[in-house]
């Protein structure tokens, strides 16, 4: 993508206008305490079992704070996936609470709730072929009426969103058209079209090439820091999270086996018990974070 | 000694051969046992009937798979003859104690083959009904009947088949003055334009109508009418907007299959809707219950009767010459 | 086709244009159908113009009817295919129908016929649920099995009757517009059956095309998932037992009608129920229209489920073959 001013998928070496720079704050260990800001989201003690006897979550308690961009790893089966259809109110925990904004999730409306929280999960075919201003815009269905009437407002938000995840330009297209990078930023859009205090995404740089995976991320986090969301963003790479998250939050087969900042989280013993697998950590020098090199199992 | 035993043999054997012919004569009696259960008579259902004998006709066994032909039997004396009806069979009620063989469509050959018929009587032109017989050693006679001058062939041939031809002339004589009876009586009078209908069917809005040139159509020609339906047809079905450009005078509605309580105001809300139908306007919309209107066998006279009371009302004070 | 914000106004206006076509094209039928112009009495007009009324009205109540719980069915199960007899509906209220007017009577026919549907509603679902939900692919199963017994139990009993009466079981299956016979009471409850659906189906609308982008991504955004769908297969399938007590099982008008649409107007739901409506309805009367017309021939009317059907098909297969085919894509 050319690196055109005002074009908003321009990698960042430095951030622009206000925000940390790159890096995380202070240390911590178990689970998150950090932060001074309050949580948006919050996990306490969640137990989930999809059939009962099987736990998928075994006790698990996290926060999300506006601002950061909190990134969930862990190998396959730790239960990433569930952790944040239980953060969206998918799914009830069989223990435990979710709160938003220090409230529990129950106690919120369910049109309320969409309004504030905006889920994007992994990419899935849509069953009828809308096209891309279509799907951006049932982004402001928790905002419009029953009927589904769209005001100008509604209209020109999702205009913005297309334009922040650069889509603009396929707007009368039908989402079966694109490739997998731009299905993805439209959905993205579609959830800034809901305006919503907290983005959750599940893997959402899946089936993107090196240079879409950094454009995403770089988006979420301005999103965090610049407009002040909690983005929490699930992920199977360690070394992307570290670059542009936050906030680390490690899972391991329902629990949470280690949270805090990249320097705290991406240590070699930390990960290699975690994914059973030896790994090397480096420093990138360029951003000062941390990143992974797998090392063939002895 | 030897001479005692073998007299004793002797007349052992003669008492017996008696005994025996006179069970071949106790089955042989007409009517005897054949009311109620078939008994299974041996040896005699070979018998061919032949044509023309005369008083002392040989033992006949008939199957008669038609109600009309049913009746037809019974009217010429020879429902003790009968030893097979269908299932339609109802009249006159005597039939009903007859075992039943089935209908035209299936036949339930081992009830046939139980009552043993020698002659059988059909109205179906179907090959295979008639092959089937046939295999089984029956002689079928089918009879055409659907028209007056049909039935009138019936009689005749059933009368020659069964070796009663005076029976048969009677019935048909019968008949004959019934008719001319109500061709005199409705002589002179307007011929209204009429409708003889079945009543409506749930899930269609066309209704089932006797065009010209059917049985029904004769009788209403007998009865002093003129079928409103003008197209040679037998059954045919009209929409109400076809019966509201024919405007008949007068609409009879033949309801013979017992419905649930209610079902003839039913009927008559129906045709209620169609206001500017002459017959409607001036309430002659009328319903019978009568099921032999519709069947060609001895009661066309009675039918044609009821006909012509209905459509000139004002016979029906009168009494019948 | 560019999207425009569907404003109140647009939507208003869409409404009554569809309705304006469809008050012409009824009138036309009403006319035209019933050679108004061509009776020699005012008093046969009279009566003709109430005949033609019946029977327009009762085509716009079951064809509104039929297209919306076809656009539902498509829309609750996913599937392209699906028609508003897809769920043993049609079934069960012909059975009862056939039972009724075989053994209690023709006035009581209807009613019974819709308590059969009920009695499918509940079937069905005790069959499908899952864990107090409906999915798509049980629901389909169920339909399917109680579609197979329904059938076998209809020929049963056309086996065992009368012949006359079987040729009339034949007749009421194919579907018929109109009976020998006022029936404004029942077409008053079709209509205001569909009415109901439809209004229901309107504000159900923006989650039907939630629900097309995944079941996860309409939960997130607000939709009660389950309850749209259980809201949703109840109307459909009570305006299709209604449908079917007044006129028999006429075939394709459900599962054709809601596909012409989606490929003048798209995938939207908001747009696909209010036009489902009007062009059901004026669908089928124009195909009532055209079996009236057809009568003069020496074709004796035919019902007007048959001509549904064997226009239905080659319709569908040319569908099929064009480049329409992406814009039906159900997935």
């Amino acid at each position: 993508m050319a690196q055109t001013p005002g074009n908003p998928m321009i990698p960042d070496g430095v951030e622009g206008t206000g925000g940390q720079a790159a890096g995380g704050t202070r240390a911590g260990s178990g689970t998150d305490t950090g932060g001074s800001s309050r949580a948006a989201v919050e996990a306490d003690g969640l137990h989930f079992a999809y059939v009962r006897g099987e736990a998928v979550l075994a006790g698990l308690s996290m926060r999300a704070d506006a601002g950061r961009l909190t990134c969930v790893l862990g190998p396959n089966g730790s239960g990433k996936t569930t952790l944040l259809r239980l953060l969206v109110g998918l799914a009830r925990p069989g223990e435990g609470e979710v709160r938003l904004a220090g409230r529990p999730l129950g106690s919120y409306r369910r049109a309320d709730l969409a309004r504030r929280v905006a889920y994007v999960p992994q990419e899935t075919l849509a069953a009828a072929p809308f096209t891309v201003a279509e799907t951006v815009l049932m982004g402001r269905s928790p905002h419009i009426g029953a009927l589904g009437f769209e005001s100008e407002g509604d209209w020109e938000a999702a205009e913005a969103a297309l334009r922040q995840t650069g889509t603009a330009r396929f707007a009368d297209r039908g989402l079966e058209d694109l490739s997998g990078g731009e299905r993805q930023r439209v959905l993205l859009a579609r959830a800034l079209a809901q305006e919503p205090d907290v983005i959750l995404l599940d893997e959402p740089t899946a089936f993107l090439d090196i240079k879409h995976q950094h454009a995403i991320y770089s988006l979420l986090r301005r999103l965090a820091r610049v407009e002040g969301k909690a983005v929490v963003a699930v992920s199977h790479d360690v070394s992307l999270a570290s670059a542009y998250g936050d906030r680390l939050v490690l899972l391991s087969k329902g629990r949470v086996a280690a949270a805090g900042t990249p320097d705290e989280v991406v240590r070699p013993a930390v990960l290699a018990g975690v994914y059973e697998t030896p790994v090397e950590v480096r420093i990138d020098e360029a951003t000062g974070r941390p990143y992974v090199l797998p090392r063939p199992p002895e | 000694m030897c001479r005692t035993r073998s007299t004793l043999l002797l007349r052992a054997a003669c008492a017996a051969a008696l005994a025996l012919a006179a069970g071949c004569d106790d089955s042989a009696a007409p009517g005897a046992s054949s009311a109620g259960a078939a008994a299974p008579g041996p040896g005699s259902a070979s018998a061919a009937p032949a044509a023309g004998e005369g008083a002392a006709a040989p033992p006949m066994r008939i199957l008669s798979l038609a109600p009309n032909l049913t009746e037809i039997l019974f009217a010429m004396g020879l429902g003790d003859h009968i030893v097979g009806r269908t299932t339609y069979c109802l009249h006159p009620p005597e039939a009903a104690a007859l075992p039943a063989v089935g209908d035209t469509l299936h036949l339930d050959l081992e009830a046939i083959i139980r009552a043993e018929p020698t002659l059988a009587f059909t109205v179906t032109r179907l090959p295979e009904t008639v092959r089937r017989l046939e295999g089984l050693g029956i002689r079928v006679v089918p009879v055409e009947n659907d028209r007056l001058g049909e039935l009138r062939e019936a009689i005749a041939t059933i009368g020659r088949e069964t070796g009663r031809p005076e029976a048969a002339a009677a019935l048909l004589k019968t008949i004959e003055a019934d008719l001319a009876a109500v061709r005199g009586r409705v002589a002179g009078l307007a011929r209204p334009r009429t409708l003889f209908a079945f009543p409506m069917t749930v899930g269609s809005p066309r209704i089932m109508i006797a065009g010209r040139g059917s049985f029904v159509d004769e009788l209403l020609d007998v009865a002093g009418a003129e079928n409103a339906y003008p197209d040679a047809a037998d059954w045919p079905t009209v929409s109400p907007q076809q019966v509201v450009a024919m405007q008949p005078e007068v609409v009879v509605i033949n309801a013979a299959v017992p419905g649930p309580a209610g079902r003839d105001e039913a009927i008559r809300r129906g045709w209620e809707s169609l206001s500017s139908v002459p017959a409607v306007r001036d309430g002659r919309v009328y319903v019978l219950p009568e099921a032999y209107l519709t069947i060609p066998g001895p009661r066309v006279g009675q039918a044609a009767r009821v006909l012509a009371e209905t459509i000139h009302p004002d016979l029906a004070g009168e009494a019948a010459p | 086709m560019t999207p425009r914000p569907l404003t109140r106004r647009r939507y208003v206006f869409t409404i009554l244009v569809w309705m304006a076509v469809w008050l012409i094209v009824s009138a036309a039928a009403v006319v035209v159908g019933g050679r108004l112009w061509a009776w020699p009495s005012a008093a046969q007009v009279w009566d003709v113009l109430w005949l033609r009324l019946e029977w327009v009205a009762t085509a716009s109540a079951v064809g509104a009817a039929l297209a919306l719980a076809g656009l539902a069915m498509q829309a609750l199960l996913r599937n392209p295919l699906a028609d508003p007899y897809i769920l043993g509906v049609s079934g069960g209220a012909g059975l009862a129908f056939i039972l009724a007017s075989l053994f209690v009577g023709a006035a009581a026919a209807p009613a019974l016929a819709f308590v059969g549907a009920l009695a499918t509603v509940g079937l069905v679902y005790g069959i499908a649920r899952r864990r107090g939900r409906l999915e798509p692919y049980t629901l389909l199963l169920a339909g399917v099995i109680l579609n197979a017994f329904y059938a076998a139990a209809i020929m049963l009993v056309t086996a065992v009757v009368r012949p006359q009466e079987r040729g009339d079981i034949a007749l009421w299956m194919m579907g018929n517009i109109g009976a020998f016979g006022p029936q404004w009471e029942l077409i008053g409850v079709v209509a205001a059956a569909a009415v109901g659906a439809g209004i229901l189906f309107a504000f159900l609308a923006k989650g039907f095309n939630l629900v097309a982008m995944g079941e996860d991504t309409a939960g997130a955004l607000g939709v009660p998932v389950h309850r749209l769908r259980l809201a949703a297969f109840v109307a459909a399938s009570l305006v299709t037992g209604a449908s079917v007590a007044l006129a028999g099982p006429i075939g394709f008008v459900g599962l054709i009608c809601p596909h012409i649409l989606r490929m003048v107007l798209g995938p939207d739901h908001r747009r696909l129920v209010p036009a489902s409506f009007f062009f059901g309805a004026t669908f089928l009367v124009l195909a009532d229209l055209a079996t009236c017309l057809s009568e003069g021939a020496a074709i004796p009317a035919m019902p007007v489920g048959v001509l549904t059907a064997l226009a239905g098909g080659p319709f569908f297969i040319y569908l099929l073959r064009t480049r329409w085919r992406k814009r039906l894509e159900i997935r």
